[in-house]
């Protein structure tokens, strides 16, 4: 019951929302080039499909997300193992991931345009940069967490190290590493975003830069819904992930 | 000796930390001034200069540094960080007005957190600077464009935070106040507040993240001052020293505030609910 009562009211408030929306704009209580509305919204996305010109965007956008989230993730999962697991490590590299964390890192964006240019590498950089962070800090709180417990049993038995770090460690770490894989596509989509209103040549974010720019208000809408959908689904896809993962996980805490 | 390693083994974290760091500075203050060319040319020969990088591209520690000294001694800097201090702090301010009666309201009225669910989702799902260009053209590149977008990264975080400190009041304590037949007015004051104190700061951490992000983000796309409009200037001119000094300016900043809120967070980390624990 509760649940419908969810989807009911949820529901309700989105429609009573849209039909304000378009009510103000058709009794041009406000411009709509101010405004836009979801009727004019709809049509520009169709459009936009239709005439096929957004997927060399979507392809521009999608290829700067995929290679610096990936190459962040090829970066911070070992290096957040190795430095979880190396003490002075650890102390000798804190004080950049420190640093690093602390700078909202599209602030360093003018130097990497003139380090990179204002073509897909230097969005691959800030995405790279945005989302290695959550990623690195994630993965070694995980090993930093791992069970005391299982590491003494591990070691009165005479387990070496590597065999600790791999069947305990690192099983263990999975579930940060997922977490900090979640939060991380949120700054590797802000990364993109911020990237291409910047200075871009092509991409969603130019899309929105240029449509803003023009006042083609429904135009900007599609680009923000395009991006709002697109994080949605990367983490939706990270939470099925991550529950195939769940069920070879030990279930910590449950056998005390 | 033993006492030269009990030092070290104490400030083991410090002494290796700053190592590091000098180290890292050292190689940039080198590639600039071309020490490591000169270092490898023998070895090398012409391929050594590839070691020396032009300080317009990538400056070097103590041209940040001369830079900074320069800037705060003509009091170029204090005009921009007016700005955006003040669009940090009206944006914030509104944040936190409108984000923890908002998310507080949502955790106690379950159908009232129903209807705005959808939107806060929503809303956390879409990088709020995505929003910049309608920004823009609702109320134009003034300091109100960036107070708006400080408000919209800051309120979601704000919102969630006070709604789950609401969420994970303590049931027990809940239903103790009500079998003594506790007002429900007394209930939220005297059990529920309290308990979400510390959820509250954690959104206000994380608020302040999202709005330095927001001012930087506004100034740099479309602005007549600021930091980030600084940094935009600077960049574009090649003033690379110039660059790095807002760079650090937004960092320190940040860290200051972060630590501060962090601390108050530490402070009345007590007033958690213990959920489950004591079950």
């Amino acid at each position: 019951m509760t649940e419908h009562e969810r989807a009911f009211i949820g529901t309700g408030s989105v429609l009573v929302f849209l039909l304000v929306w378009e009510a103000v704009t058709l009794s041009r209580l406000v411009d709509p080039l101010f405004l836009s509305s979801p009727t004019l919204i709809a049509r520009a996305g169709y459009e936009l499909f239709a005439e096929g010109t957004i997927w060399k965007d979507l392809r521009v956008s999608g290829t700067e997300f995929v290679i610096g989230y990936l190459l962040a993730a090829g970066v911070a999962i070992p290096l957040g193992l190795a430095v979880g697991w190396y003490r002075r490590l650890y102390f000798c590299l804190s004080p950049f991931i420190d640093v690093l964390n602390a700078v909202p890192r599209v602030a360093l964006l003018p130097i990497i345009i003139i380090w990179f240019g204002i073509g897909v590498w230097s969005k691959v950089v800030v995405v790279f940069l945005g989302a290695v962070i959550p990623m690195l800090l994630n993965t070694l709180s995980g090993v930093k967490t791992t069970e005391e417990r299982f590491l003494k049993v591990a070691r009165s038995f005479g387990a070496s190290e590597l065999k600790i770090f791999w069947s305990i460690v690192v099983p263990g770490t999975v579930p940060f590493i997922f977490t900090g894989l979640k939060y991380a596509t949120g700054r590797a989509l802000l990364g993109v975003v911020v990237g291409e209103l910047y200075a871009a040549t092509a991409g969603i974010g130019y899309l929105i830069a240029v449509a803003g720019a023009t006042f083609q208000t429904d135009k900007v809408f599609v680009g923000i819904l395009i991006i709002t959908t697109t994080g949605i689904l990367v983490v939706e896809l990270l939470n099925r992930l991550e529950r195939r993962f769940e069920e070879w996980r030990p279930k910590v805490g449950s056998a005390t | 000796m033993t006492r030269i390693r009990g030092f070290y083994l104490a400030g083991e974290r410090a002494i290796l930390g700053a190592i590091t760091v000098g180290f890292v500075l050292c190689f940039w203050e080198g590639l600039t001034r071309g020490w490591w060319a000169r270092l490898l040319e023998p070895a090398l020969g012409s391929g050594a200069a590839a070691w020396r990088i032009s300080p317009i591209f990538l400056s070097s520690p103590t041209a940040v540094a001369l830079t900074a000294i320069r800037v705060f001694a003509t009091g170029d800097i204090w005009s921009d960080l007016g700005v955006s201090g003040l669009e940090f702090l009206l944006g914030f301010v509104l944040a936190i007005a409108v984000g923890i009666p908002l998310g507080l309201a949502a955790g106690w009225y379950r159908r009232f957190c129903f209807a705005i669910e959808p939107f806060l989702s929503a809303l956390n799902a879409t990088p709020r600077v995505a929003l910049l260009p309608l920004i823009i053209i609702w109320v134009g590149i003034g300091i109100w464009s960036k107070v708006l977008v400080v408000f919209l990264g800051a309120v979601i975080p704000i919102c969630i935070n006070s709604l789950a400190g609401v969420r994970t009041t303590d049931a027990k304590l809940l239903r103790v106040a009500r079998s003594f037949k506790a007002a429900e007015g007394r209930l939220f004051r005297t059990i529920i507040l309290p308990s979400a104190v510390p959820f509250i700061l954690t959104g206000l951490r994380l608020g302040v993240g999202r709005a330095m992000v927001g001012v930087v983000v506004g100034e740099l796309y479309a602005a007549t001052a600021g930091v980030g409009f600084m940094i935009t200037v600077a960049g574009a001119s090649f003033q690379t020293d110039k660059v790095f000094v807002g760079v650090a300016i937004i960092a320190l900043a940040g860290v200051l505030m972060i630590e501060a809120l962090s601390r108050l967070e530490r402070r009345f980390e007590t007033w958690r609910p213990k959920v489950g624990a004591a079950t």
